[in-house]
């Protein structure tokens, strides 16, 4: 029973779950974004609280496929919530990665499920892809929400910001997966949920 | 046909060395077509361990340790998928908020039959006589959150009748349901019996029930303890039942009941200009000029579900912004902010307003100040409400009922005079039930105002001496 | 009373099919609120945003009407109100304005999205367009949540005031944790009875899914669809540096 690698009704099901709360404290967060300085936090801020309930998540992987699932949603979602085709393409890529890497821990080891975490938050990166690759459109697009807007952003996020949000991503989410950790063992296994 | 044979169970996944007790050992259980049989017994007592057994969900969706077998029409059931299952057996859960899965009743009652891919044309037809039958015509097409419990509770029963399963299982399903709500579910129950359906139901409160079982089935700690034929059972009296943990048997609504808002040498508690109005609705929620309740008296409050009483504790609380009443206890005038210090409220979901990490540490952070003995007073009000040993508990691991006191604990702690309760005892079997009824009791005597809305007939009678009606305007 | 669930299944059917709507929603978010397409795109912006209103009224939600006209008027009245303001004001008033004009046209159009479309349309179209179930089922279960996480949350905050626990200076990591935890459980919680629910009920067989919903593409989806795909090809044209007008 336990080999059958296919995934059934209650894996997608669980995927929706968790799916739901990471992308409603994502939302909540990315409502900060609005404010410019907090636009750069958000690759520090949706890693680190998302890894809670991403953590929780993990403990009921047991198949392939599920991780990917996941990010592709995300991706979805982001495209519905107007952020572009970009974090599609950065989720496919983020999903895959975190999948093999907790494949090769056989779904149990708890280091690769931290690691797992930190690649897939590196999705996130793509909400910020389309201000490197085309400056200037990007400003002229977002020309209404005023100049002292853009002037802050553009200030905020020189073109020199991108390795260091893509790594930003990935080192918060190494923390995040470690804080989720933390509640877990806090929480989450001692009311009998993981 | 339903048969267990020689069957325990134990929860917990197979690879983990768990040392968990058996949720059921050595259970033999043969239910035949079109016989109505009643599991019942205490909390966890294993009856809905039973069922999970029936329907797959053990060990599909619940992992853990079989033994034995259950089969289901001359079939072994644990090597089935749930969709195969699906097919033969319905169940109706017992929380009416979480068993749905589409957001309109329409969709929902076609749920089951569109996973397994009848045609249109034949859901069609099955929708229509269901709802015929049932007399359900007002509740379709309907937003499934703007339902009462006790409507939800009908669709659920709508969907499994629509699914078409000769095989029927009720878990619970009239916990969270008022007086009229259960008799309205009994007359659903009273249809599949007409039409030979075979059903299982697993419950403590069993008037409602009872003229209408075949046999009944009483289990205790995982094994069946008696088993009593339909001639049988009627010979059986009150005291025995309560010796066995179970409910009443006598069927009466809290309207039965007949109680005082106040009496003359009650102290009152003055409400003035309670009114609150939800903006997509026509009328008030609540709208109350005056209103003089007794302070230090345990009040029932009953009426039916949707009549606003969950929303008049949450005004009496505070906790609505929109309502501007004020209300007079003990000479003083208190309004919105000030009452949020003064009273407390035991959410029905009590699992919400439970924060930390241990029992012992949520009484702590109840507590107004530093004081080093701080935790001694802590342990004392655990012991009083007997949760001492589970100090060291994490809070969402307690039971439903274990959740409760343990709100009210927090509520001691911290010194509130006013305890207001939102439906504390439904799902709990008779010692739980007296439990609560005797700690409620016990505040009393200590001097604190009790609010209680309930449907409960027994609790009221256990322990409330003053009741408040609601009614739908 | 005769009920006919297939007439009144008739009747409730939406002015437009789910995959309509999903594409109008993708073209809003890319176009209107992410921003894509410089001036030839200006009018096709302005009948586009206008569009989810319209669509409101075809479906009878005027409370929703109302509330997105409100907050639109709103953003507007900021972005006229500023020439009159100064300094911090006005950079406030045209950010506010901004914001508000541009995600008022989004949220009209989510909200118009959810409040007409079934889980059982949802899941329909969602197998028309190929889609397959390991991406309809979590989708659908997510829907489904949302308000239940809604509800949780805000039971939660109401249990935080009553027990007097704030927002206060150093234990915002403990405010988070005591926010996150709870929801997080009761909101698992809820998700699985109502995956037991549902799978006992047959979700994830092997059978082919019916779906009892109508869903169709009819004159109204053609024109919208149209409209898209001119959206699209006039932002092409754009790109490859054609001017229309």
């Amino acid at each position: 029973m336990e080999t059958d690698n296919k995934l059934k009704g209650r894996d997608l099901i669980n995927v929706g779950i968790y799916g739901a709360i990471y992308f409603v404290i994502l939302m909540a967060i990315a409502m900060l974004g609005m404010i410019p300085i907090f636009l750069p936090l958000l690759s520090v801020l949706v890693p680190i609280i998302g890894g809670v309930p991403f953590m929780l998540f993990l403990t009921k992987v047991k198949k392939p496929g599920m991780i990917f699932i996941f990010a592709m949603i995300m991706g979805v979602m982001m495209l519905l919530t107007g952020m572009g085709p970009w974090p599609l393409m950065t989720c496919a890529i983020a999903g895959i990665l975190a999948e093999l890497c907790v494949k090769r821990g056989d779904y149990r080891s708890a280091k690769r499920a931290v690691l797992s975490y930190g690649l897939f938050s590196m999705w996130i990166f793509g909400n910020y892809l389309p201000l490197f690759t085309d400056y200037d459109g990007y400003f002229a697009q977002r020309a209404d929400y005023g100049q002292a807007y853009v002037d802050a952003v553009s200030k905020l996020m020189p073109l020199w910001m991108a390795p260091v949000l893509l790594a930003a991503c990935f080192i918060c989410g190494i923390l995040g997966g470690l804080l989720g950790r933390v509640l877990l063992k806090k929480h989450f296994e001692k009311a009998g949920l993981a | 046909m339903v048969e267990l044979r020689k069957v325990s169970f134990r929860y917990g996944s197979e690879d983990a060395q768990s040392n968990t007790e058996n949720s059921l050992t050595d259970i033999d259980l043969t239910v035949q077509s079109g016989e109505f049989v009643l599991l019942t017994g205490p909390s966890g007592c294993g009856k809905t361990t039973v069922l999970r057994l029936i329907n797959g969900l053990i060990p599909h969706f619940y992992p853990g340790t079989v033994e034995g077998d259950v089969f289901i029409d001359g079939e072994s059931a644990n090597k089935r998928e749930l969709y195969e299952t699906a097919l033969s057996v319905g169940t109706v859960f017992q929380n009416p908020h979480s068993q749905f899965y589409n957001v309109d009743t329409t969709g929902e009652l076609a749920f089951g039959c569109e996973n397994r891919g009848l045609s249109e044309k034949e859901i069609y037809s099955r929708i229509d006589d269901t709802v015929c039958r049932f007399h359900i015509e007002k509740l379709m097409d309907r937003n499934i959150f703007r339902l009462s419990d006790g409507e939800k509770q009908k669709i659920a029963c709508a969907s499994v009748d629509v699914a078409g399963t000769d095989i029927i299982l009720l878990d619970e399903p009239s916990a969270n349901l008022d007086h009229e709500a259960t008799l309205a579910l009994r007359e659903l129950i009273q249809c599949w019996r007409t039409q030979g359906k075979t059903i299982i139901a697993a419950e403590h409160r069993i008037a409602w029930l009872w003229e209408l079982i075949d046999r009944v089935v009483i289990l205790r700690n995982g094994r069946i303890v008696r088993e009593l034929s339909g001639k049988e059972k009627n010979v059986l009296k009150q005291d025995e039942l309560t010796a066995l943990g179970l409910r009443s048997l006598h069927i009466e609504g809290p309207d039965d009941i007949d109680l005082p808002v106040i009496t003359e040498a009650d102290d009152p508690i003055i409400l003035r200009d309670f009114y609150l109005r939800y903006s997509d609705a026509d009328h008030p929620v609540v709208d109350i000029k005056t209103l003089r309740l007794a302070s230090r008296r345990i009040t029932a409050i009953t009426g039916p579900n949707g009549a606003g009483k969950t929303s008049f504790l949450n005004c009496l609380c505070g906790l609505e912004k929109r309502c501007r009443g004020t209300i007079e206890y003990r000479g003083k005038r208190y309004d919105r902010k000030a009452r949020q210090k003064l009273c407390f409220m035991v959410m029905q979901d009590a699992g919400n307003q439970l924060f930390t990490e241990s029992v012992l540490e949520e009484v702590l952070i109840s507590m107004p100040g530093n004081k080093s003995d701080d935790k001694k007073q802590a342990i004392r009000i655990l012991r009083k409400l007997d949760l001492d040993s589970f100090r060291d508990r994490h809070p969402q691991s307690l039971s439903g009922g274990q959740k409760q006191r343990l709100a009210i604990a927090c509520a001691l702690a911290s010194g509130r005079e006013i305890l207001l309760l939102d439906e504390p005892t439904s799902g709990l079997d008779h010692a739980h039930m007296m439990e609560t009824a005797a700690l409620l009791k016990q505040l009393e005597e200590m001097g604190t105002t009790i609010l209680v809305i309930t449907h409960d007939s027994e609790l009221i009678r256990a322990c409330c001496s003053r009741k408040l009606s609601f009614s739908v305007k | 009373m005769d009920y006919s669930s297939e007439q009144s299944q008739q009747k409730r059917r939406g002015f437009l099919d789910p995959r309509t709507k999903l594409a109008v929603t993708l073209v809003l978010a890319v176009f209107v609120m992410g921003g894509l397409g410089g001036d030839q795109l200006r009018y096709i912006k302005g009948v586009l945003s206008a569009l989810p209103f319209l669509l409101l009224l075809t479906e009878r939600q005027w409370r929703r009407f109302v509330r997105g006209a409100a907050m639109l008027a709103a953003g507007y009245g900021l972005l006229l109100a500023m020439p009159y303001l100064s300094g911090i004001l006005n950079y406030l008033a045209l950010f506010c304005g901004g914001i508000l004009t541009r995600f008022a046209v989004t949220v009209v159009m989510g909200e118009y999205l959810i409040a007409t479309t079934s889980v059982s349309e949802f899941i329909s179209a969602m197998e028309r367009l190929r889609v397959p179930q390991s991406l309809t089922i979590p989708m659908s279960v997510m829907f489904r949540l949302f308000p239940t996480i809604g509800a949780e949350w805000r039971s939660i905050r109401k249990a935080m005031l009553m027990r007097g626990i704030r927002l206060g200076g150093t234990k915002t990591g403990q405010m988070l944790e005591y926010q996150l935890v709870p929801m997080m459980t009761s909101t698992v919680r809820i998700g699985e009875e109502l995956s037991a629910s549902a799978l006992t009920r047959g979700l994830g067989g092997s059978t082919r899914r019916t779906n009892i919903c109508l869903i169709g593409l009819r004159i109204q989806d053609y024109v919208l669809l149209a409209g898209c795909l001119f959206t699209v090809i006039v932002w092409l044209l754009e790109l490859c540096g054609m001017k229309l007008w």
